[in-house]
């Protein structure tokens, strides 16, 4: 499908450059015209011929293309492990590319390489250097202990097929992690950060072969270039744009980057909620949450992998408006603000009521969300978020359910559900609420309110679940929640 | 000092960990090179109703179109029986059946000729399952038996019976590198075919075939895979003849390149399986008799379902004696993507249909599962297979009995019994399953392997075999052979690319038989170039200290008491420092000696009648067993893999790394089969899980919590190379024991037998948990509608 549209007359292109300034292993590169829409991968393997970076499924789920992308963070380069594959060069102005070949050291190998071939950590070798980099970011230099937990949760994102990943783990444990260098060893700061940054921050106007992008440097140039292009797409972490480029499910004719808008990755913990501006990716908001609401950070941990989470963003998957949005059922439980600034005016919306069928927002043409405010829930308070998928790590739910309650007494006072993947949109279940209300959480309440429940919500089969599989769970999360509360320990699905 | 038995990395690890292992895609385009792409039927059966071209070809960058029309040779291909067609003739036989060829100058190119490309289908009526077809009698094969008693007289007789239907899931391979083929014309008619293949003598075959051409025309090569488990044994030929026919025409490299989506929408699978069976049984467990009638689903082709079907039955009596046994199985043929190799070869399906079988017959028969699987076990006096091979060097009751109290079976059985009576939310399951896996090839000619080894003037040595390297170190092993047997350092031989210019007519690298086969014809290469060098080493001896030691009397079974170690060769029995190998190579280039030879082998004593069902088919076994423990949450079905010990007989190990991280390997495969790992398709056959988005293989935190990997000693394995037994497939069948665990978890909620088909996804385990809370309750908290 092409979504055909020109560029937006009021911008003044003569400030913009016409180029990307990309930084791949030290190396400063210029990417002109049609080459800012491909994907990072394809301009790695093709033309800058560093094929150490395998590309297997092409959107974001085996990890095979991790690279490591820095950008300016007030006067540093942070780096942090994502999926080059799903992204594209016109999302990295400004950053610098280090691939598994940036990573080999002076004198050959490096640790983790000599780790991976002392300790059988690779067989057929096509995840491996994925593996490396992914393994080479987590243990850069640091005196923390890292228990093998961690490795794991840092390695949700790499697949291997052969391994069996014991061997793995062996060689992870195995790197001598005294000689393991920071990237900025490798790569000193002084050297391209200066240029990295100015690029980062210049705006940027291509337009090729019938196609338009643009990073705009502030909100209104944004809002308007958006209101003038009805059909363009927004671009932040690029995980649900980038798989959908890559599947062909869509070809914007113009793509609009938020990467340089001003405060964009603001944030602001107070006594009542925490905010987060436009571009705050999720691991930021996991890192941050894990402090303030630590139920939605350990959440965070089965959403997408490492990379995804490096790369994806908040406001990206509110945007997205899926039905399977991990972000949207606990946001709508905690009754989160999303904030829309638009060309003339700035307003804030209830989440619930934010969306208004499937992937359909009130959000208008010539808005952009620039912040998401999340309340913080009171001490005492049980809030609960629920995952099923397939395979826990690194998968999409099945089934996915937030709970909001106030309890006094062993009553609930007040509540809110809200579920995932039961229908066209995240639904809240209004009417159980109202039910809950004044009663307790036990088998008796759900045994009576069982089918008021199965009345809100209309799941269907596919690949990820049957009908009735998901009507199984919307009431079994509710007795499993129940059977926890009974047994005083609402905090954690550990067995009972 | 010998490097067998060492623990030697891997031969391409720091390739791989540096990123700079060269797989084929990787490989920058030739000058002039083509890509080449397929369009597809979209429907599962049909014919081409409309076809129009006109658009793909008039745009810049394409460069050729052709159909059936334009296939020089045979379109018919197939490993054993030609019953596909490679490019659509009439009737499009799955969703996928490449149609139209095209080649273009680009990626993007191709990407949108593909698209411009109209193609209008009629649909016909396609059949998408193993009942459908079993009810049309549509099978791709004669039916095969292996029988032993009177089954149905002692079914009759039998105290016990119990009878049922099992449903077993495919699997996708999910090699991380995407079939992919680069074929280089030559001059008079000559192609250059680079092949992520694990059988490059098959493609060198196809390709030939299907361009009309002499074999000793196309030389097939292959470097090394990303990953192959069975999937790249046939299924690399398409990619290649596809590519192929773009060279032919064009005079032009071309290359053939899947994506993983359209790998795994278009390319076989493991075949799915349905097992009707029935036991007999006596009260304390003793299986009296089976009956197994097996049916797979082969998809469109035969491809090589019957192989994978006979190892199926040779499998199913598994590592348990039963004195009245029979199993019978059908290939059955759908519309769907011809079914093929894929790690275990129809091993685990025979596995899992018997294992299933006892952990029913012990819950019917109130015992606990360990004890039937122990009271029935192959042991003397009873270690006669249905097929009537005796079990040979059978380690089977000591793995049990070993295993049993190493995992502290007993203890954690009670544990578990109590933690099931109190556990409102979760319940746990336990099970210790086995493996006998049968190693050789079931077609007794592919039982052959032949070796080059070559010796250069400086002492450095190349060998080549027909082995193809995935991953598994076949390569690290030869080596590693080769190194012992000429006596020099490792460092100073390699192994080099598979080519069948240099290995005609080997057999692919399979049946876990890789080194096996060419081990062995290494071995007999080095063997001939040890006699002709140490013929000259006498001479040079003799030479240098006339009045030496008696040369001519071999000592030890040096031939003619010369000794080859570490890069210098002495005469045996002499204390005299001896002399560098490469001065005794340069010596004999000097004397005319040929420095290269060739190694042939083919195992000995096997043979097997498929049509009786008798025979020795497997040279030995290796065993194994495993025990797993599950933890089940009651109100998700979701499953977590607490703890898995497992011990394997693999006798005395080459590698004992490279080895370990195959068993780790082919468990956590097994695993994957047998839980997360679900094919899905729509009603018209389209596959819905086609890609790692919603085809879930094992991640790194689905690795048990606990996960002991032991080897049992046993130097008793006197015929396999260097005492060791091949390990490439048999863990995999160990992977059943996480099912069986799940099974044993479920029917101490039920208190009696549970019906489950294989995958037990989360949804499976959470519905079957919900039936028997139905069954076990008046009152209904099933929530399904
Ligand atoms: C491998 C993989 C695993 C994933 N796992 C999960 C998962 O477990 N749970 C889950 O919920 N999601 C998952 N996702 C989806 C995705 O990662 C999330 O939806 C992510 O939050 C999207 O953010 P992004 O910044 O990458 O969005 P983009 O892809 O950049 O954009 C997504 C959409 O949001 C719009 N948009 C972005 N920013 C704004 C803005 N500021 N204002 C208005 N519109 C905007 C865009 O126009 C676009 O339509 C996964 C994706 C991948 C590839
Ligand atoms: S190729 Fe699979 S995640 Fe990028
Ligand atoms: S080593 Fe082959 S996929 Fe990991």
């Amino acid at each position: 499908m092409i979504e055909s549209d020109g560029v937006s007359d009021a911008v003044p292109s003569s400030q913009l450059k016409d180029h990307l300034t990309i930084f791949v292993n030290g190396k400063r590169h210029m990417v002109r015209g049609l080459d800012a829409f491909r994907p990072l991968t394809d301009w790695l393997r093709y033309d800058l011929h560093l094929t150490g970076t395998k590309v297997v499924c092409a959107e974001g789920d085996c990890g095979s293309c991790t690279v490591m992308i820095g950008r300016g963070v007030d006067g540093r380069i942070a780096y942090a492990p994502v999926c080059g594959c799903i992204q594209y060069l016109l999302q990295l102005d400004g950053a610098h590319v280090v691939t598994i070949e940036g990573l080999k050291y002076a004198g050959g190998l490096n640790p983790v390489q000599q780790a991976f071939v002392e300790c059988h950590g690779a067989q057929c070798g096509f995840c491996t250097p994925g593996f490396v980099v992914a393994v080479h970011s987590l243990l850069e230099p640091s005196s923390e202990a890292i228990d093998a937990c961690a490795v794991k949760r840092s390695l949700t994102g790499n697949l291997c097929r052969c391994t069996g990943y014991e061997p793995i783990l062996n060689a992870v444990e195995g790197v001598d992690r005294a000689a393991v260098q920071s990237v900025d060893a490798l790569f000193p700061p002084e050297t391209i950060l200066e240029e990295m940054t100015a690029a980062a921050r210049e705006g940027v106007l291509i337009a090729a072969g019938g196609r338009s992008f643009f990073k705009p440097v502030t909100i209104r140039q944004a809002v308007e270039f958006r209101a003038g292009n009805p059909g363009c797409a927004i671009i932040a972490g690029g995980t649900d744009l980038g798989v959908q480029m890559n599947k062909g499910m869509r070809t914007p004719m113009s793509i609009l980057s938020t990467a340089a808008l001003p405060d964009w990755q603001w944030l602001d913990v107070s006594n009542d909620a925490i905010t987060f501006a436009g571009g705050v990716t999720l691991s930021v908001v996991q890192d941050v949450l894990r402090e303030e609401i630590a139920e939605c950070a350990e959440f965070l941990e089965w959403f997408g992998s490492p990379q995804i989470r490096n790369a994806g963003t908040l406001a990206g998957n509110l945007a997205n408006a899926s039905p399977i949005g991990d972000m949207l059922p606990p946001l709508m439980v905690l009754d989160a603000e999303i904030i829309l600034t638009g060309a003339t005016c700035e307003r804030a919306v209830s989440i619930n009521d934010f969306y208004t069928g499937y992937r359909q927002t009130v959000m208008r043409n010539d808005e952009l969300i620039t912040g998401v405010r999340v309340p913080r829930p009171a001490e005492g308070d049980v809030f609960r978020l629920y995952k099923v998928s397939k395979r826990k790590d690194l998968d999409i739910s099945t089934f996915s359910a937030a709970v909001w309650m106030q309890m006094c007494g062993g009553q609930i006072i007040d509540c809110r559900l809200a579920y995932g993947g039961v229908g066209p949109t995240v639904v809240r279940l209004r009417k159980t609420e109202a039910l809950l209300r004044g009663r307790p959480l036990d088998d008796e309440t759900l045994d009576e309110l069982q089918e008021t429940v199965l009345s809100e919500i209309t799941p269907i089969s596919d690949v990820r679940g049957s009908d009735s599989y998901r009507n199984l769970l919307a009431v079994n999360v509710l007795r499993r929640l129940a059977l926890e509360m009974a047994s005083g320990d609402a905090g954690s699905s550990k067995p009972v | 000092m010998s490097y067998v038995g060492k623990n030697i990395p891997h031969d391409s690890a720091a390739g791989h960990a540096a990123g700079e292992s060269v797989f084929l895609d990787d490989v920058p385009p030739m000058h002039g090179e083509v890509f080449v792409g397929i369009v597809g039927s979209p429907v599962a059966r049909g014919r081409v109703q409309s076809l129009d071209l006109a658009a793909a070809r008039n745009m810049p960058g394409v460069v050729g179109l052709y159909t059936h029309k334009d296939v020089p040779g045979s379109n018919r291909f197939g490993p054993v029986v030609h019953d596909e067609d490679l490019l659509v003739v009439d009737e499009a036989q799955f969703i996928g059946h490449p149609i139209v060829v095209i080649a273009a100058k680009s990626r993007e190119v191709l990407a949108a000729a593909r698209r411009a490309v109209r193609l209008e289908m009629e649909e016909l009526d396609p059949v998408l399952s193993i009942e459908r077809a079993i009810t049309l009698e549509q099978f791709l094969s004669p039916l095969r038996k292996i029988e032993r008693g009177d089954v149905d007289r002692a079914l009759a007789a039998a105290p016990h019976s119990l009878e049922g239907v099992f449903d077993i899931g495919g699997q996708e391979h999910f090699y991380l590198e995407s079939q992919i083929g680069i074929v280089v014309p030559g001059e008079n008619r000559t192609f250059t075919v680079h092949s992520s293949t694990q059988h490059t003598s098959e493609v060198q075959a196809l390709v030939a075939e299907v361009l009309g051409v002499p074999f000793n025309h196309v030389n097939c090569i292959c470097k090394r895979m990303g990953g192959g488990f069975g999937g790249k044994e046939t299924q690399a030929a398409q990619p290649a003849m596809l590519a192929a026919l773009a060279a032919y025409h064009l005079n032009r490299p071309a290359r053939f390149a899947y994506s993983k989506d359209d790998d795994m929408r278009f390319t076989g699978k493991r075949h799915p399986f349905k097992v009707f069976w029935r036991a007999g049984f006596d009260g304390d467990g003793s299986i009296l008799a089976a009956d197994f009638k097996l049916y797979s689903d082969g998809g469109c082709s035969t491809d090589l379902s019957m192989a994978v079907m006979e190892r199926a039955l040779l499998h199913a009596d598994n590592a348990y004696f039963i004195p009245n046994f029979r199993a019978t199985g059908r290939v059955c043929k759908t519309n769907l993507p011809s079914n093929t190799a894929f790690r275990g070869f129809g091993g685990p399906q025979g596995v899992a249909a018997i294992e299933n079988l006892i952990e029913d017959v012990a819950v019917a028969a109130k015992i606990d599962a360990l004890d039937v699987r122990q009271s029935n076990v192959y042991r003397a006096g009873h270690d006669e297979t249905p097929y009537r091979q005796r079990v040979g060097n059978n380690t089977l009751p000591e793995l049990f009995a070993k295993l049993r109290l190493d995992c502290s079976y007993d203890a954690r059985r009670r544990e578990i019994d109590r933690y099931n009576a109190h556990s409102r939310s979760h319940i746990k399951g336990l099970s210790l399953t086995a493996v006998k896996f049968g190693i050789s090839f079931t077609r007794k000619a592919l039982n052959q392997g032949n070796a080059l080894v070559n010796i250069y003037t400086d002492g450095s040595v190349v060998v080549s075999t027909g082995a193809t390297e995935m991953g598994q170190g076949v390569n690290t092993r030869l080596r590693q052979i080769a190194a012992d047997e000429l006596g020099v350092t490792y460092e100073r031989v390699i192994v080099t690319a598979t080519s069948t210019e240099k290995n005609n007519n080997t057999s692919p690298t399979a049946a876990s038989s890789g080194t096996d086969l060419n081990g062995f014809a290494v071995i007999d290469a080095c063997q001939t170039l040890r006699e002709r060098l140490s013929e000259v080493a006498r001479r040079l001896f003799a030479e240098h200290d006339p009045s030496g030691g008696d040369v001519a009397t071999p000592l030890n079974d040096e031939p003619c008491g010369i000794l080859f170690s570490q890069g210098s060769v002495s005469r045996s029995g002499s204390a005299g420092p001896g002399i560098a190998f490469t001065k005794l190579v340069q010596r004999a280039y000097e004397d005319r000696v040929d420095l290269g030879a060739r190694g042939f082998y083919f195992t000995p004593d096997i043979g097997f009648d498929k049509e009786t069902g008798e025979g020795s088919p497997f040279y030995y076994f290796t065993n194994g067993v495993a025990c797993s423990e599950v933890l089940i949450d009651r109100f998700t079905g979701e499953l977590r893999v607490s703890r898995v010990d497992l011990l394997m007989d693999i006798g005395e190990s080459i590698n004992p790394g490279i080895d370990r991280g195959q068993i780790t390997g082919a468990f956590v495969q097994g695993m994957g089969w047998v839980t997360a790992e679900e094919l899905k398709y729509s009603d018209k056959g389209v596959l819905l899980s086609y890609s790692p988005t919603t085809y879930k293989i094992p991640n790194i935190s689905d690795l048990p919590d606990v996960f002991n990997v032991a080897l049992l000693p046993n130097d008793a394995c006197v015929q396999s190379i260097k005492r060791s037994k091949a390990v490439g497939e048999p863990p995999l069948l160990l992977g059943f024991s996480v099912f069986a665990a799940v099974k044993d978890a479920l029917r101490s909620l039920a208190g009696q037998r549970v019906e489950l088909a294989l995958p037990a996804t989360h949804e499976r385990i959470a519905l079957a948990i919900a039936r028997i809370a139905v069954s076990n309750q008046p009152v209904a908290t099933s929530a399904s509608r």
